[in-house]
């Protein structure tokens, strides 16, 4: 394993004991013409730093809603969501794409790099958008190493390399900023099992090395290696 | 900076779409820049043919009835003159600048034996201000009341030479004059038309047609700033009591001309405008087919921490790389099609060359900038405004 980013303490304010993610009876309600869809009802919860947990349930059970919210991608119709602290309910779109930026990394099931990008573009992109400056490739390979990609795929570009490689460039991508969260859809979802397993092993790792990790799965062998598991059927939190 | 980049790179991987719509940009400029350019041309080109006119105030009789003077002369083609006194006052309030009395009718001439009568134009001229007036291409001017001078076009069509006669008047009733000297063409012409008229002394104008008044005086003047002062100091002079004089300022024909020519550059160049709108649907349509293809590329920007005005400049660079390319393109394109229609249409392409003419490249392509940036708008503010949760599903 490479050399990972240190984490900042200073990244969660003064209040180093200050939940990472704080959610106060969020709900949701989706307004349909063939009446309203109370997609999360009353959620709460607290992430503290450091935490691995896994958040499951079935088709339907507001799983997505939820993690489009705890991505601030998307707004409760009612209570409040805390970032690091800080309260999203009245951000502007500008600042809630700026906590995401900063605050946040996210790992889709699809892997979702830019084919237009070689790899040490992708996994800087954020840090750019950060900075608003060029690629920084030394930090770029600092965290492809880190993911235990080789250095000979750097310039490569994400069509060219296998599933399991894509996903290690998404999670450096995701860590590229230092986030205060990983939050992870489904991240072996497109994986083969062994190679599902490699990405799982790498994100225990990250956890053990200090970053928070918020994954949203219906594989319990996956679950598994979380270290709490929030259960959410009919958007209410059962367990 | 990344978003610049994408852009590029998007244009190239989509080659021939980009290529096609750029092309429609090309087309545009050049048809906005080479119509400005015929039109310059056409406008210099006429500039210089009335250049020699441009500084004169010319006065004749007030043609509104009333004023003037009704004269006796024989063949005089008006009967409404300007008297020897009316020409003292004008030349008087022209000082310092030359005033030149001129005298003209239309009579019958025979050129040689056994050729028929023609009727043309005579005019009557002071042998001193005639070098002042007319260039000679050959020959020289009339030293005596016998000799006279001819246009170069009556020369050419007539075959008359230096050292031809001409008898004026049926049967030449009126005496023959001497060809001493052919005048250089000098075209279209406000003060005296010469290239088809037979230019004769005053002294003999007068004695043969019994004149002792004029058709109408030419001031030549020095300073060009003068010209407006000019023409109200003969206005306010002669026409203190009722109007008897009409002043034509050249400048300011040759000014309603130019004015005229420019507002047929612009309506042709306008017709390029369309072209260039055409163009400017053809960008639209292929940046919304670009949205369209990356709205789950967009939803994936938004959600790692791209904002609204990032995006927007994305598609933007991509309207914009279009715009210049095709614009340059088309510049460059602008100078052969310029050549090619001055060369074709008026038959030089010594206007080509010059910053009145290369400015209509300038507005072809900065309106072809302007296009693109405008019809990418639309597209980028769309993309912009994608609802990150909406696009990331999107497949």
């Amino acid at each position: 394993m490479g050399i990972l980013p240190e984490k900042e303490p200073e990244v969660t304010g003064p209040d180093s004991d200050q939940p990472v993610m704080v959610f106060r009876d969020v709900a949701k309600v989706y307004p349909l013409p063939a009446g309203d869809v109370r997609a999360l009802d009353g959620v709460s919860f607290e992430v503290r730093r450091g935490e691995f947990i896994s958040v499951m349930g079935p088709s339907g059970s507001g799983k997505s809603t939820l993690l489009n919210m705890m991505g601030c991608l998307d707004t409760p119709t009612e209570g409040d969501i805390f970032i690091s602290g800080t309260r999203t309910g009245d951000m502007t779109d500008a600042e809630l794409t700026s906590l995401r930026r900063d605050r946040i990394g996210f790992i889709f099931q699809y892997f979702n790099l830019f084919p237009l990008l070689n790899i040490i573009e992708n996994v800087t992109f954020p840090m750019m958008l950060k900075s608003g400056r060029g690629v920084d490739p030394e930090r770029g390979k600092e965290v492809l190493r880190a993911v235990q990609l080789d250095d000979s795929l750097f310039t490569h570009t994400p069509t060219e390399l296998s599933g399991g490689q894509q996903q290690r460039v998404a999670v450096a991508r995701a860590l590229i900023n230092n986030p205060d969260i990983l939050l992870c859809d489904e991240p072996t979802g497109n994986l083969d099992t062994r190679t599902g397993a490699g990405i799982m092993d790498l994100m225990t790792d990250l956890n053990r090395r200090g970053t928070t990790i918020i994954m949203v799965t219906h594989d319990p062998h996956i679950a598994e290696y979380s270290r709490r598991t929030i259960q959410i059927i009919d958007g209410r939190i059962v367990s | 900076m990344i978003f610049w980049e994408i852009a590029k790179r998007n244009i190239r991987i989509h080659l021939l779409r980009s290529s096609l719509a750029m092309l429609g940009i090309v087309i545009g400029v050049v048809a906005i820049a080479s119509m400005g350019i015929l039109g310059n041309g056409m406008v210099l080109s006429v500039s210089e043919s009335l250049r020699t006119v441009g500084d004169s105030v010319i006065v004749t009789p007030h043609a509104g009835g009333g004023g003037g003077h009704f004269g006796g002369g024989g063949g005089s083609s008006s009967a409404i003159v300007l008297s020897e006194q009316d020409f003292q006052q004008i030349k008087r309030v022209s000082a310092p600048n030359s005033a030149i009395p001129v005298l003209q009718t239309t009579d019958r001439m025979k050129l040689g034996v056994g050729k028929d009568d023609i009727v043309a134009l005579i005019y009557g001229l002071d042998q001193d201000d005639v070098p002042g007036l007319l260039t000679l291409e050959s020959g020289d001017y009339a030293r005596s009341t016998s000799g006279c001078l001819v246009g170069s076009t009556f020369a050419k069509d007539h075959n008359v030479k230096v050292g031809s006669r001409i008898s004026i008047g049926t049967d030449g009733s009126r005496g023959s004059l001497r060809v001493t000297g052919i005048i250089e063409e000098r075209g279209m012409s406000f003060d005296v038309s010469t290239d088809s008229a037979v230019v004769a002394t005053q002294d003999w104008f007068k004695n043969t047609y019994n004149r002792d008044d004029y058709d109408s005086i030419v001031i030549k003047v020095k300073n060009l700033d003068d010209i407006e002062n000019v023409k109200t100091a003969i206005e306010k002079q002669m026409n203190r009591r009722e109007d008897t004089v009409d002043v034509m300022d050249t400048r300011k024909v040759m000014e309603s001309i130019f004015e005229a020519f420019g507002q047929i550059t612009t309506f042709v160049s306008a017709i390029g405008g369309i072209s260039m709108l055409v163009a400017g649907v053809s960008i639209l349509n292929i940046m919304m087919m670009s949205v369209t293809e990356r709205v789950k590329e967009i939803g994936i920007m938004r959600s790692i921490g791209a904002q609204k005005r990032e995006v927007m400049a994305m598609f933007l660079y991509e309207a914009m790389i279009l715009g210049v390319v095709g614009s340059i393109i088309g510049g460059i394109l602008s100078l052969l099609g310029g050549y090619a229609i001055s060369s074709l249409m008026l038959q030089t392409t010594k206007y080509l060359f010059i910053p009145s003419s290369l400015i209509h490249i300038v507005y072809g392509m900065t309106f072809g900038i302007i296009i693109c940036i405008i019809c990418g708008i639309y597209p980028a503010w769309r993309a912009a405004n994608l609802n990150p949760i909406d696009a990331l599903r999107h497949e």
